[in-house]
């Protein structure tokens, strides 16, 4: 049969190409019938609406984020261990963690006898809820933030700390004295790190006057030396430390310190289940490296403005039939133009793998000469380059300290918070409080 | 090695000596009776003149017909070695005072004593296997341990009860296979 | 008596009683103090580590009792990899004990060899060849290096740092590779024979060596730099599991363990064996007895060997490597210890011969199955995390323990 001798993407097409015209024509269908009514609706309930679209699109992101931060770490702590890293699957192994994530999906999911079942699927879901619902506050640029509203940063506090509950409850759970310690690790190590945390910012509140992150973002607008790292420096090295922790990263990870308590709250876990724990872990890293760059880093600001003031007006209707023309010419032309050197470097190149050579040259190009006209043109777009190069610049320290670091033993950790953060996180309100009301009066 | 320690010895313990200080290249030897070990290693530890304070080894030997134990010593302060062996032990019930009382850590190679051979330390707080399981009831290193597979002395005879922790009912007559009453 | 019982958790066909906490049928306590060990307070629990956990060394078993975080007291379980040796040593010709005496402690399998050896040589009367004793030294101080590079990554390890056991592996490997090219082996050398050593040193060994000898000062201070200033590293370990002196040496503790305790108990020096008292080494100590000190003194204990080696090399003569023996070896009955200082302690053999071409009895002495007794004495009354630090700064090798 025909259907025998498909290639797997062939069968994948033969599937959904009807599925997506019979699904076509039903929505077209839908959208003739009942759009002024679901127009009418949307725009009634916009709020809601608007709350839904962010969330989904959050969650999206949420998922490639952690892939991508999984690789970044395979990879660099690697290079840090004189060791390769993956770099079988995709260029330099970049596809590695997504395989991954597909094994943890195949895989058993097992659930231990004796434990509490329900309790025990639910805990990674809360915990990967209260990660990714805290993405929705992130200021990505001023055009690009979810949910902008006014309690930003209380919510992303209050929403964080729910993590703890779900490690809680996956601790208790499963049944595992190595479970039960890693849990209740998480919880005092995560409560004890959310008072000099939240503490830490309230200078920062009462510098700006406000919770809203988007308004925190805005008051650094300026030079670099307008960033909060360098008017709060202390609450810039309380909050990174309290991150840390509140991330479960090295040197903080005592809630699944392998060498002690095999894998802590996650020992019992298998299959998705772990999946989702993990990839809580690594969108929580990315999501408190955002937060420090928003608060401290001044966010989507950069650091210095340049005011190219941009006047590359082009009228691209006065072109008129040349416009299709161009767009159409310009690639075989590119192609053309970048493969020809590369044939006449070397006899042994062949036809073929010049031309090949010359549309990948021509692709990367033109896609740099499209992004730096977005990155100049585009406000929003070099925003969020900018935020999601100080975003990830951190993460990097992150994975950096969990290639150097050893790990911090619980009592020091507990220590350290108590005598050492919270009196500090105290002592810069006061100095801030006590500048404001001089500078004031 | 050096006269001093052999005449030391003579001197200190001499009287408890079952026969003459033994020496051969840097291994100083004496043998005690069951009934004066105690106080021979307690005179060889405390005596400022030997002070053999740190226990090397502690091991139990089955010579075939009498079961003894092997201490080595080493002096802390003229860091000489010295091994005193109480042979005389019975095969059947070996026992004999331990010497943790003096070297804490002897307990753990008493322990290995007792699961290899079968001898009894009197004092330990923490006689029981150590390496066998709890549940085993030979003790592995006596010379009628029944061998399942005696390559060595049996060249095809191959794996036979291989998985039996014991000697099986069925086995020759408890034989012994070694002897070497010299030791 | 009618006790309720019920069937257990883990396997249903046990039958445990219905009030029973245990999942298992609670053990027996043989002595007194496993009964003490297995009488559980208010507020304890016991957390089983092993024997398949990742710092335990090997098949470990560790039974902790703690209460919270603190460690109340703990009892390894041994006997995963027991081989019974011994007992194989007595069944084998002279030349096969020292083969299977080699995977007792893998990571420094030369000691263990060059124990049984010293002892059988002190039987037979025979004198090893001057050049063949150069080489042992120079192997020995070779495999010291690598097993202590080794312990290095492996405490790093255990306190959670991931980069230095990799970055350790460098020496490690070159060691490794560079024993290889002589003896023909990575791991288990199986070097050593009585009269001498198995061949004479050759090309690749020679080449390998001094191109590693040109850089290894530098090497190795790299590797040191990882994580010898690290304040965590420092704070973990600094005053954890304090052995003063007198304990030490009435625990019959050795080697580097022992020195770090601040006792300068070494046989390099104390009881000189091979070409060892001619040449120039100090012995490293420290008088804290914690856990950074044990670390610091096998870090010193480095920087000593690569200088044995190089003096070795200037002065290593010509000539056989082999001594004239007989193909086989019966001695005559009596016996001998033969003991070396290795990189975790004495390694002792005490040999019996009556005579035949096999010992009567081969007493294999491992100072890790010492040095294991003393973590729950050094461990008691801290945490969880503190076992683990003070496990790896003991430094056993669980192929030696269990024998």
């Amino acid at each position: 049969m025909t259907w025998n001798r498909l290639t797997p993407a062939g069968r994948a097409l033969a599937v959904l190409l009807p599925v997506l015209a019979i699904g076509g024509a039903l929505t077209t269908l839908l959208l003739a019938t009942f759009g002024g009514a679901i127009a009418a609706t949307i725009g009634a309930n916009l709020p809601i609406v608007r709350f839904l679209v962010a969330a989904v699109v959050t969650f999206l992101i949420s998922v490639p984020v952690a892939f991508l931060l999984i690789y970044m770490e395979m990879k660099i702590i690697a290079l840090m261990n004189l060791r390769i890293g993956p770099d079988r699957i995709g260029p330099a192994g970049a596809v590695m963690s997504v395989v991954h994530g597909l094994k943890v999906l195949m895989k058993e999911d097992y659930t231990p006898p004796s434990v509490d079942v329900p309790v025990f699927t639910l805990a990674p879901v809360v915990v990967y809820l209260a990660s990714f619902m805290t993405l929705l506050v992130i200021p990505f640029a001023p055009e690009l933030t979810s949910m902008g509203f006014e309690l930003g940063l209380l919510y992303f506090f209050a929403i964080g700390g729910l993590s703890v509950v779900g490690l809680m409850m996956a601790g208790w759970s499963s049944f595992n004295k190595y479970s039960l310690l890693g849990g209740i690790r998480a919880a005092a190590q995560a409560i004890s790190y959310e008072i000099p945390l939240t503490l830490s910012v309230v200078g920062i509140v009462i510098l700006t006057g406000t919770l809203s992150l988007p308004k925190i973002v805005a008051a650094q607008d300026g030079s670099f030396l307008d960033w909060f790292i360098f008017r709060q420096p202390l609450a810039a090295i309380i909050f990174f430390i309290a991150i840390t922790a509140e991330a479960n990263r090295t040197p903080f990870d005592n809630a699944e310190a392998d060498q002690e308590i095999v894998a802590g709250f996650a020992t019992e876990y298998s299959g998705m289940r772990f999946g989702f724990f993990f990839f809580a872990e690594y969108v929580n890293v990315f999501i408190v490296s955002a937060l420090f760059s928003a608060v401290f880093l001044g966010g989507s600001n950069p650091p210095i403005h340049i005011d190219l003031n941009p006047q590359i007006l082009i009228d691209l209707s006065a072109l008129g039939i040349g416009l299709p023309l161009i767009a159409g010419l310009a690639p075989v032309v590119g192609t053309l133009l970048f493969a020809a050197p590369i044939w006449f470097a070397s006899s042994r190149i062949k036809g073929w793998q010049a031309l090949v050579a010359g549309f990948l040259i021509f692709g990367g190009v033109s896609t740099a000469a499209v992004g730096i006209w977005a990155f100049v043109m585009l406000p929003p777009v070099a925003s969020l380059i900018w935020f999601l190069i100080k975003t990830f610049s951190l993460v990097f320290i992150f994975v950096w300290m969990r290639g150097t670091l050893p790990r911090a033993r619980i009592d020091q950790l507990m220590g350290f918070a108590w005598k050492w953060l919270l009196p500090a996180s105290l002592l810069n309100i006061f100095a801030t409080a006590f500048a404001v009301l001089i500078a004031g009066s | 090695m050096d006269r001093r320690l052999a005449a030391l010895l003579q001197e200190k313990v001499g009287e408890r000596l079952l026969t003459p200080v033994r020496q051969r290249y840097d291994e100083s030897e004496i043998r005690v009776a069951l009934n004066d070990a105690t106080d021979t290693l307690r005179t060889l530890h405390d005596d400022p003149s030997l002070r053999f304070e740190m226990l090397i080894d502690l091991c139990g030997v089955d010579t075939g017909e009498e079961m003894q134990v092997v201490y080595h010593l080493s002096s802390s302060t003229s860091g000489d070695w010295l091994r005193v062996i109480v042979p005389g032990l019975d095969r059947a019930a070996p026992r004999i005072a331990s010497a943790t009382f003096m070297w804490p850590g002897a307990e753990w190679m008493e322990r290995e004593a007792y699961d290899m051979f079968g001898i009894i330390f009197e004092g330990n707080r923490d006689l029981r296997r150590i390496y066998m399981p709890d549940d085993f009831r030979s003790f592995p290193l006596r010379k009628d341990f029944y061998l399942a597979d005696d390559a060595s002395r049996s060249p095809a005879a191959g794996v036979r009860n291989m998985e039996r922790a014991g000697t099986p009912a069925d086995a020759t007559a408890a034989t012994v296979l070694r002897k070497s009453p010299g030791v | 008596m009618t006790q309720q019982m019920r069937p257990s958790l883990d396997d249903p066909r046990v039958a445990i009683p219905a009030e029973s906490t245990w999942y298992e049928p609670a053990p027996i306590p043989q002595t007194e103090r496993q009964a003490e060990f297995l009488t559980l307070r208010e507020g304890e629990m016991f957390v089983n580590m092993g024997p398949q956990h990742p710092s335990t060394h090997g098949v470990l078993r560790v039974i902790i009792k703690v209460n919270g975080e603190k460690v109340v007291d703990l009892d390894p379980v041994l006997g995963y990899l027991h081989r019974g040796v011994e007992k194989l040593c007595e069944n084998a010709d002279y030349h096969q004990a020292i083969c299977y005496t080699d995977p007792l402690e893998y990571v420094s399998s030369l000691f263990c060899e060059a124990a049984p050896v010293a002892a059988f040589e002190k039987l037979m009367d025979v004198d090893v060849p001057r050049r063949a004793q150069y080489i042992r030294v120079l192997t020995m101080e070779l495999n010291r290096i690598a097993s202590h590079t080794l312990f290095q990554g492996w405490m790093a390890l255990d306190l959670g740092g991931i980069t230095p056991i990799l970055w350790a592996f460098i020496e490690r490997d070159e060691i490794v590779d560079m024993l290889a090219a002589l003896t023909g082996q990575k791991l288990l050398y199986n070097y050593y024979r009585i009269g001498g050593v198995n061949g004479d040193l050759n090309h690749e060994f020679m080449s390998r060596l001094g191109t590693w000898m040109s850089r290894a000062a530098a090497q190795i201070d790299s590797n040191l730099a990882l994580i010898n200033e690290n304040e965590i590293f420092v704070r973990r370990t600094r005053g954890l599991g304090v052995l003063d002196a007198k304990t030490a040496v009435k625990m019959g503790v050795t080697g580097p363990n022992l020195r770090a305790s601040g006792v300068p108990f070494d046989l390099r020096r104390d009881r000189p064996y091979l070409v060892y008292p001619e040449l120039e080494f100090d012995v490293p100590t420290r008088d804290e007895g914690d856990s950074l000190a044990r670390y610091l003194v096998r870090m010193d204990e480095i920087k000593q060997s690569i200088r044995i080696i190089d003096q070795v090399l200037h002065e290593m003569p010509d000539g056989p490597v082999m001594a004239k023996l007989p193909r086989l070896l019966r001695p005559r009955p009596g016996r001998a210890f033969g003991a070396v200082e290795g990189p975790r302690g004495v390694y002792g053999t005490y040999a019996i011969s009556d005579g035949t071409d096999q010992p009567f009895r081969m007493r294999i002495h491992d100072p890790s199955f010492v040095h294991l007794q003393l973590v729950g004495p050094l461990t008691k009354g801290n945490l969880i995390a503190d076992t683990m630090a003070v496990m790896a700064s003991l430094d056993p090798v669980m192929g030696g323990v269990d024998k």
